[in-house]
């Protein structure tokens, strides 16, 4: 591979998508913090104003890139995180074909989707760990793990960075639980290719 | 001179006839061999024939009767049954099973007989010295009153308020044994050690720990108890051991350092093991108990073993093992004999530091209970995390993505008392057992840290009471409408199949067992 065609690959696009309230801003704000704080990336990120904030579908678009990004909004994501159904349903003929799909599974149901997407209990983790509203830190463990868009120390950071004081190690966990569980899923999918998805013998 | 030491045990009917003839003439019979005649080959257990191996036997030769000629008539197919246990035993414990040879020989054989003591020396001989050197006991040493007293306060047992609860608690007293906690503690307390009764009832204690969960005063009974057997035994005083003592030798033998186990043999070959990994399975004494309780009990107490082993592949976990992984002592240390269990303590810590691991994994409550717990407290320091194989799954399984196939049963649950009780991990086995998905889960009325004893502990005590309590622990798991009655423990499997062994009762107790492992392993998969 050529230097030239790795800076083009090394951009990537995301959306997050979801109601007003889940936390979709901040996951954004997160994703793209860590890329140019912890990385050392560009970063743009980009919110819709609205109605959202009180409770519509709301979004967060970021891109991160090794080179200077000249247009600050998404055209076709490489990775669309989908917390809602209303997100999904606008958002899902945008993905690009390779692109990455991430579902929170109990909110979303893609119907008879022909397209390989990773999904996630987010809500449901973080209630069993306390708190509801930390599904979105979860999903930005799961996105971590198994899109590797930024490195795991950055995110970790930036995390402990944004969240309100007091509450940074119980989010810190639950970044964790849904990075594990997304690295659970690549290993199980690993195993299923490779035939062996129960205990072997 | 030759210091070699072969035990010859020598049928009183057939085979001691050609052997006189031998004498009769002069024949040069090899002088390592020291004959020990018997009424039958059939009644020297595997505890006997393992006995002599104990106390340094290099080879042991069982004569007897060919099949057919027995006076008894089934003595020769019972020592066929144990020998070919026995030297199983032998196989993996590194002594070699061809230390061990059962002959047959008619009284006119004297000539045969010769030859084959001859053979058998020269294959002593050229197998060396057997590397278990003999435990001598120690000289008795005379009861003081202060060591006694001393053993009363350690555990604050002037603290008891002689309430009650322990006896009323205790699953001994009530399957009907005379037997309390309570009079115990005072009898104790006021000097009596030595009175029947009381060496009776320091021996019957199950140490399930039922009592020290009950009392007020927190007395640490089983650990009271735990001393007491160490100071009677310290005096050379009857253990009560059950199964002939046949595992409490096992366990003294395997602390001669020479010995080099061979404990893995059996392992199946699709499971993955990395000697250079971090992370140690130990696991326990399973192998052992299997071909011991073979022909009477048919236990697979092993299938825990593979199957925690192919959980932790399944998990992509490829630990390493001990090849010489000796006993964990639990039982030692719970049946009188400290320093045993200290001696194995030390060989087995040195042998785990010296692989340089960070985690020690087990299946057993037993092993877990002693390494993370009574080897710190004996000051033999294990400088590694040990993990109870449940609480590691527990973390690999809560990461997602694995499910559970359905189970067409319904279960219900043995607590195991080390892990339940002494080590207060009840939940830790429900955890587990709440992620499978059978046909219906329902408790005992006696759960968790209140749960019966399975009937025994440290292979000590055993009698009809032990056997009252199981069936009553049985017919509490038939309560439930449950068919499948799931354990923790390899010895709680054991127990509870010798009660529905039971001629009378049998039928009525039959209920299939599984543990919890072999359940995990059969219906975990990924999603």
């Amino acid at each position: 591979m050529t230097d030239k065609q790795k800076k083009k690959k090394a951009k990537k696009e995301v959306i997050i998508t979801g109601f007003g309230g889940q936390g979709i801003i901040m996951a954004g704000r997160i994703i793209g913090m860590s890329a140019a704080l912890g990385d050392h990336m560009h970063s743009v990120f980009t919110q819709s104003y609205g109605p959202e904030s009180r409770g519509g579908a709301c979004s967060a678009q970021v891109i991160i890139s090794d080179a200077q990004i000249h247009y600050p909004y998404v055209m076709r994501p490489d990775i669309l995180i989908c917390m809602s159904q209303g997100g999904y349903d606008k958002f899902i003929s945008e993905i690009k074909q390779e692109g990455i799909l991430l579902i929170e599974r109990d909110l979303v149901r893609p119907g008879a989707l022909k397209r390989n997407f990773f999904s996630i209990p987010a809500t449901r983790m973080a209630e069993d760990l306390g708190r509801k509203m930390m599904a979105n830190i979860i999903m930005v463990g799961f996105c971590v793990s198994v899109t590797k868009v930024i490195s795991k120390d950055a995110a970790l950071d930036s995390v402990a960075k944004s969240v309100p004081k007091g509450t940074e190690e119980v989010n810190i966990r639950a970044f964790n639980k849904g990075y594990d569980y997304g690295l659970a899923i690549l290993k199980g999918r690993g195993k299923k290719a490779a035939g062996q998805t129960g205990v072997t013998g | 001179m030759n210091n070699y030491n072969v035990i010859l045990m020598l049928c009183n009917w057939g085979a001691h006839s050609a052997y006189q003839t031998l004498q009769d003439t002069g024949a040069e019979i090899p002088p390592e061999i020291s004959m020990v005649r018997i009424p039958c080959t059939g009644r020297i257990s595997k505890s006997l024939l393992f006995k002599a191996f104990e106390m340094g036997a290099d080879g042991v030769a069982l004569v007897g009767c060919e099949p057919g000629t027995c006076r008894y008539g089934s003595g020769t197919a019972a020592a066929i049954e144990n020998t070919g246990d026995m030297r199983e035993i032998l196989d993996l414990l590194g002594l070699g099973k061809d230390r061990l040879r059962l002959a047959t020989f008619l009284p006119d054989d004297s000539e045969p007989l010769l030859q084959f003591l001859k053979d058998f020396c020269s294959e002593i001989r050229a197998l060396g010295k057997s590397p278990v050197k003999h435990v001598k006991a120690a000289k008795p040493e005379p009861a003081t009153k202060k060591a006694l007293s001393d053993i009363v306060s350690s555990h604050d047992v002037f603290a008891c308020q002689d309430c009650g609860k322990c006896t009323s608690a205790c699953p001994l007293t009530l399957a009907g044994k005379q037997f309390s906690p309570r009079a115990l503690a005072g009898s104790i307390i006021a000097g009596d050690i030595d009175s029947p009764e009381v060496q009776d009832d320091i021996w019957a204690c199950l140490t399930c720990g039922l009592c020290y969960d009950r009392c007020p005063s927190a007395v640490n009974f089983p650990e009271f108890i735990r001393d007491l057997r160490h100071f009677s035994k310290q005096r050379n005083l009857d253990g009560h051991e059950a199964h002939g003592g046949f595992f409490q030798s096992l366990m003294r033998a395997m602390t001669s350092s020479g010995l080099k186990a061979r404990r893995w043999d059996w392992l199946p070959d699709n499971i993955r093991i990395d000697n250079e990994s971090k992370i140690l399975f130990f696991g326990g004494c399973a192998p052992y108990f299997d071909i011991f309780f073979r022909s009477h009990l048919g236990v697979e107490t092993c299938n825990i073993i593979t199957d925690s082993l192919r959980l932790l592949n399944f998990f992509d976990i490829r630990p390493a093992l001990l090849q010489d992984e000796r006993c964990c002592g639990h039982d030692l240390l719970w049946s009188g004999d400290k320093d045993n269990f200290l001696k194995l303590a030390r060989l087995n810590v040195d042998l785990i530091h010296s692989l340089g691991v960070e985690e020690v994994v087990t299946a057993c409550p037993e092993c877990y209970r002693t390494l993370v717990h009574d080897y710190n407290e004996y000051g033999v320091k294990l400088n590694c995390k040990v993990t109870h194989i449940y609480d590691l799954l527990e973390t690999e399984i809560d990461k997602g993505a694995v499910d559970f196939k359905k189970i067409d049963k319904k279960l219900t649950f043995q607590d195991p008392c080390r892990l339940s009780r002494f080590e207060q991990r009840e939940d830790l086995p429900r955890m587990l057992l709440k992620r499978l998905k059978p046909g219906g889960f329902q408790e005992m009325s006696d759960k968790g840290s209140a749960a019966i004893c399975c009937g025994n502990s440290a292979w000590t005590g055993c009698d009809s009471f032990s056997k009252a309590l199981q069936v009553k622990r049985l017919r509490q798991a038939k309560e439930t409408g449950s068919n499948l009655l799931v354990t923790a423990c390899p010895k709680c499997q054991i127990h509870l199949q010798c009660a529905m062994e039971d001629p009378f009762l049998g039928e009525e107790l039959k209920m299939e067992m599984m543990d919890l492992t072999g359940l995990l392993a059969k219906t975990i998969y990924w999603e």
